[in-house]
C-alpha cells in the first residue's frame, strides 16, 4: 500500500493543489483517492489510522489489478463482455442481497470481486443463464452457506467455475478466434458459433473442440481417451509463447494475454494486497515439474515456458490463488500451498482427462489450506514448548 | 505376471486409491465416521491410522481366506458373513494386543479401534478387491491406499471444520449438514483427477 500512497502523495497531488496544474480538476482527485484510499486529510485528530487498507479499499485494489485482463478481453472478445459482467453481477448480486437482508448486517464489498473475477474465467461465448447459474451456485454454496465473506472455505468463482465445468462440459469447452488488428473485436457482439462453425473455428486454431469436449463428459463413464490431453484449448506446442504472451490465442476471457494479467499481478504483489510467496511457489513449481516433462518427453509434452504462459495458469496464480480468505493464513502454509497448486496444475493438465487442471488444482488448494495451517501451528507449539 | 510387474501395478494401484479412486470421495464409503470424528483434527489423527493399520491388514487377511478357503470348498457367495466376522474379529484382537503391550496407544486411539468394525470403508475394500480380481501384492497396495485416501480426506474435513467453528452457518446446516456439503465440494474436486490412472 505504501508504495501506492507515496505515488498518490508525492507525484500526482501536487498538481491538484493550490498552484497546481489542474486545480480545477481537484474534485476528480479527491474521489479517486476515497476510492483507493481512507483519505489522509481525515486525521488531523487522534485516532490515527496506521494503515489505510481495510475491505473496501482491499477490493478496491484488486479490481484495480483486474482492469488490465478485463480490458484485454474486451480487445480479443468483444462487446458480449459486458452483458456477462452485468449478468455475473446481478445474479450473483441478487444472492449476496438477500442473505444480507435474511442475517440483517450490510452487504459486503467482497463480491465485487467474485462478480468480476468469474466472468473472466468463462469462455467467452458462454450462454448467459449460465454464467448467471454459475455464479449463483458459486456464491450460495461456496460462500453463503459458509457464513459470508471472510469465512468461505472455497473460493466462490473457482466453485462456480468448477461446477459449469461438470455440468456444461460442451459449452465450457466451446472457444472462439481472437480479434485481430488496430481494434480487435473491441466493437463486435461476438455470438456462441452454431455447433458445426464452432468445430471449423476451432480447427483453424489446430484444436479439435469436440474431442476436448468428449473428454470432459468422460467423467460420467469411466472411458479414458488417449491422447486427449494433447488436444488442449491451452493450444500446446503449436502456439508460440510470444503469442501466448501477447494473448493471440483463443482461452477464457480473461486469461488469454499473459502481459496484462502480469501487469495486472505485479500491482497487486506490489500493493501487498496478494501475497508474493503463494504466486512464487506456485509458478515455481509449476515451472519445474513441466520442465521435468518436457525433458522426459519433449514430443509429448510441451515446453516449460508455453505451460507458464498457457490456459488459466498465470490469471489463477495471481488473482485466484491468492485470495486471502481461501487460502492458508501462516507464511510456511502458503508456500506448501502454492506449490500443492502448481505441481497438481501440471499434473491434471497432463495426464488426467481434462483439458485444463487450474481450476481443480486450485479447490483442492482450498481444501488441505486448513490443514496446512494447523501443521503449521502444530509446529510452532511443539518448538514453543521444547524451548519454554 | 512377473513379480517386477506385480510390483509397478501395486504402486499405480495404490496412487490410484488414495487420488483417482478415493473410497471416500469416489464412492462414498465410511461417511459415518467422516461425518461424525471430522470435528477435530487431533481424533481424526488417531481414528485415521487406526483405519490405515485394520484396512490394510484386513484386505490381506481376507484375500486369503477368500482364496484359499471360499474358493476352496465354492462357498464364494458367504464372503459378506466371512469378510465381517474376520474384520470384527481382527479389530478385537488388535484391541487386545495394544491393550496388553501398549497401553498409552490404547487409550489414545480409545473409541475409534471398536468403531471401525462398521466402518463400512473397510469392508468395501475387501469387496472390490474380490470383485476386481486383484493379486495378492495388488491387494496389499489397494487397502494401504484406500486407507491412506480415507486418512486424508477427513484430515482435510477436520482442518476445514476447526476453521468453521467460528463461523455463522445457517442454523439448519450446522454440524451434519455442512459437513456433507463440504464433502461435496471436495468431490467435486477429486473429479478432477479423473483419467489420471
Amino acid at each position: 500500500m505504501k508504495f501506492l500512497l507515496n505515488i498518490f502523495e508525492k507525484k500526482i497531488k501536487p498538481n491538484f493543489e493550490e498552484g497546481g496544474k489542474l486545480k480545477v480538476l481537484k474534485p476528480l482527485y479527491e474521489a479517486i483517492e476515497n476510492f483507493a484510499f481512507s483519505p489522509a486529510a481525515r486525521t488531523i485528530q487522534a485516532p490515527h489510522g496506521r494503515d489505510a487498507l481495510d475491505v473496501k479499499r482491499y477490493m478496491t485494489m484488486v479490481i484495480i489489478g483486474l482492469l488490465p485482463c478485463t480490458i484485454a478481453a474486451f480487445y480479443f472478445y468483444g462487446l458480449r463482455l459486458l452483458p456477462m459482467i452485468i449478468v455475473s453481477y446481478a445474479a450473483g448480486g441478487a444472492v449476496e442481497v438477500l442473505f444480507a437482508c435474511i442475517r440483517k448486517e450490510e452487504i459486503q464489498e467482497g463480491f465485487l470481486v467474485t462478480g468480476l473475477i468469474f466472468p473472466l474465467v468463462l469462455p467467452p461465448t458462454l450462454p448467459l443463464w449460465m454464467v448467471a447459474v454459475g455464479v449463483m451456485f458459486g456464491v450460495f454454496v461456496g460462500k453463503e452457506l459458509f457464513g459470508g465473506t471472510g469465512r468461505n472455505v472455497f473460493n466462490p468463482a473457482i466453485v462456480g467455475r468448477v461446477f459449469l465445468a461438470l455440468a456444461y462440459p460442451t459449452a465450457m469447452t466451446t472457444w472462439v478466434a481472437t480479434g485481430k488488428g488496430l481494434f480487435g473485436n473491441m466493437f463486435k457482439y461476438v455470438n456462441a458459433p452454431p455447433a458445426a462453425q464452432a468445430v471449423e473455428a476451432a480447427k483453424k486454431l489446430g484444436e479439435v473442440a469436440t474431442e476436448t469436449a468428449n473428454a470432459s463428459q468422460a467423467w460420467y463413464s469411466d472411458i479414458i481417451v488417449d491422447g486427449v490431453t494433447s488436444a488442449t484449448p491451452l493450444g500446446g506446442a503449436d502456439v508460440s509463447a510470444v503469442d501466448m504472451f501477447f494473448g493471440n490465442v483463443s482461452g477464457s476471457l480473461g486469461e488469454s494475454s499473459a502481459l496484462m494479467i502480469i501487469a495486472g499481478g505485479v500491482f497487486l504483489l506490489m500493493t501487498r494486497v496478494s501475497n508474493w510467496r503463494t504466486v512464487v511457489s506456485i509458478l515455481g513449481s509449476a515451472a519445474v515439474m513441466s520442465f521435468a516433462l518436457n525433458k522426459s518427453n519433449p514430443d509429448e509434452y510441451m515446453p516449460a515456458l508455453n505451460s507458464l504462459l498457457a490456459g488459466g495458469l498465470l490469471f489463477g496464480a495471481f488473482f485466484m490463488a491468492t485470495d486471502p480468505v481461501s487460502g492458508p493464513i501462516t507464511n510456511a502454509g502458503k508456500y506448501g500451498y502454492g506449490i500443492l497448486i502448481g505441481s497438481l496444475a501440471i499434473l491434471i493438465r497432463n495426464f488426467s482427462a481434462f483439458p485444463e487442471g487450474v481450476m481443480f488444482a486450485i479447490l483442492l488448494g482450498n481444501i488441505v489450506a486448513p490443514i496446512l495451517d494447523e501443521i503449521v501451528f502444530s509446529i510452532r507449539f511443539r518448538r514453543l514448548r521444547n524451548e519454554g | 505376471m512377473p513379480i517386477s510387474e506385480q510390483m509397478w501395478l501395486m504402486l499405480v494401484t495404490c496412487f490410484s486409491a488414495v487420488f483417482t479412486s478415493n473410497i471416500l470421495l469416489t464412492y462414498f464409503l465410511g461417511m459415518c465416521p467422516f461425518t461424525s470424528v471430522s470435528r477435530e483434527v487431533k481424533t481424526s489423527v488417531g481414528l485415521g491410522l487406526a483405519v490405515i493399520f485394520v484396512m490394510t491388514a484386513t484386505t490381506m487377511i481376507n484375500w486369503v481366506a477368500y482364496h484359499y478357503v471360499l474358493e476352496y470348498f465354492g462357498l464364494e457367495y458367504f464372503r459378506f458373513i466371512l469378510f465381517i466376522i474376520i474384520i470384527a474379529a481382527f479389530v478385537q484382537f488388535v484391541e487386545m494386543v495394544i491393550d496388553r503391550y501398549s497401553p498409552r496407544l490404547y487409550q489414545g486411539l480409545g473409541i475409534f479401534l471398536p468403531l471401525i468394525t462398521v466402518n463400512c470403508a473397510i469392508l468395501g475394500a475387501s469387496l472390490f478387491m474380490v470383485i476386481r480380481d486383484y493379486s495378492f501384492i495388488v491387494t496389499v497396495g489397494y487397502g494401504f491406499g484406500s486407507s491412506v485416501g480415507w486418512t486424508l480426506a477427513i484430515l482435510a474435513m477436520a482442518g476445514i471444520r476447526q476453521r468453521l467453528t467460528e463461523s455463522r452457518i445457517p442454523a439448519g446446516l450446522q454440524g451434519p449438514g455442512i459437513t456433507l456439503i463440504i464433502a461435496g465440494l471436495m468431490a467435486l474436486a477429486f473429479i478432477g483427477f479423473t483419467g489420471v490412472l
